[in-house]
């Protein structure tokens, strides 16, 4: 299943079912070993992260992009609760970034599901956006065929 | 992708999903996106980080405020209601300049104002990248998942 994405009042969020149980995919965000395995874009050749994992601590990822040469930031964890939550901040990209991740107990007959609902805040122009997009449907427009391009440089 | 909350609803056909919009922006996103998040970033930070900056002053925040509400604007009409001198309007007017966020023009001594789109295209290209960047990582973390889950049912059953 892919993530539903949304995108307004300056946040980013992304909603994602994994069919694993939850302590298994918070693992994959707790231990550093797990999360290089798939930390980073598709480009991403190789992940070396450096995790304090704890309320505080500090963690530095280094990654090698192919076509893009060497990528590294930094971050800090500002609230873990373990298995339900982590909410970090990190210097990716143009500012630095707050991620809240929340992690969702789903049962079913099934089995174990995990409902991650990421959310991403930071983005200082959504009344900007606002004033600019209003009444126009040029951004939804740019929107579609960047979407439809799949082609995002 | 992006942005541009508001109250406005849309219904597209995009392939074989769909993508609707209630107070904010719902997508889903169906296909193979191949990722460039970080090679933009990589590549060519300063056209994303100069809009972030120019956007992180509140002043020039209502510049371009004020720009998309009145439309072209003369200078000395953006320094009146900001009560600040007109160098400093300058100024601000430079950085917003450099990351592409207003145009300006001359006619005869007068400097017009009036907002572009080109800045804010980079800055919404950059939060599209963030969502792109995510999915393509999620999309492997589902596989590892899977994977883990695999070799733990058939330690299960071995027992």
């Amino acid at each position: 299943m892919k993530s539903e994405i949304k995108v307004g009042d300056n946040r980013l969020q992304m909603t994602r079912v994994f069919d694993a149980p939850r302590h298994l995919v918070f693992s994959f965000w707790k231990e550093a070993d797990r999360l290089q395995q798939w930390w980073g874009c598709k480009e991403t050749s190789k992940v070396e992260c450096a995790m304090d994992f704890r309320v505080g601590g500090s963690f530095t990822c280094v990654m090698q992009i192919t076509g893009a040469g060497e990528f590294s930031y930094k971050g800090q964890y500002d609230q873990i609760v373990e298995p339900e939550m982590i909410a970090f901040h990190a210097d990716f990209g143009p500012t630095t970034t707050r991620v809240v991740v929340e992690f969702i107990d789903l049962q079913s007959d099934q089995g174990s599901q995990t409902k991650v609902v990421l959310t991403q805040v930071g983005f200082p122009t959504q009344d900007i956006f606002n004033g600019v997009s209003q009444g126009t449907q040029e951004a939804f427009d740019k929107l579609d065929s960047l979407l439809a391009s799949q082609v995002l440089v | 992708v992006v942005s541009i909350a508001g109250n406005i609803e849309r219904c597209t056909a995009l392939g074989t999903g769909s993508q609707y919009l209630t107070n904010g922006l719902t997508i889903f996103l169906t296909s193979e996106i191949p990722c460039h998040t970080l090679n933009a970033v990589v590549n060519k930070p300063e056209k994303v980080t100069a809009v972030f900056a120019a956007l992180a002053d509140p002043t020039r925040r209502r510049i371009v405020q004020h720009l998309s509400e009145q439309g072209e604007s003369r200078v000395t009409a953006l320094a009146k209601p900001f009560r600040i001198s007109l160098p400093a309007v300058s100024r601000h007017l430079r950085v917003l300049e450099n990351a592409r966020l207003i145009k300006r023009r001359r006619q005869g001594r007068e400097h017009l104002i009036r907002s572009d789109v080109a800045g804010l295209e980079e800055a919404r290209k950059w939060i599209a990248q963030c969502a792109v960047g995510w999915e393509s990582g999620f999309d492997t973390l589902d596989e590892l998942l899977k994977d883990a889950q695999r070799s733990h049912n058939e330690r299960e059953k071995a027992r």
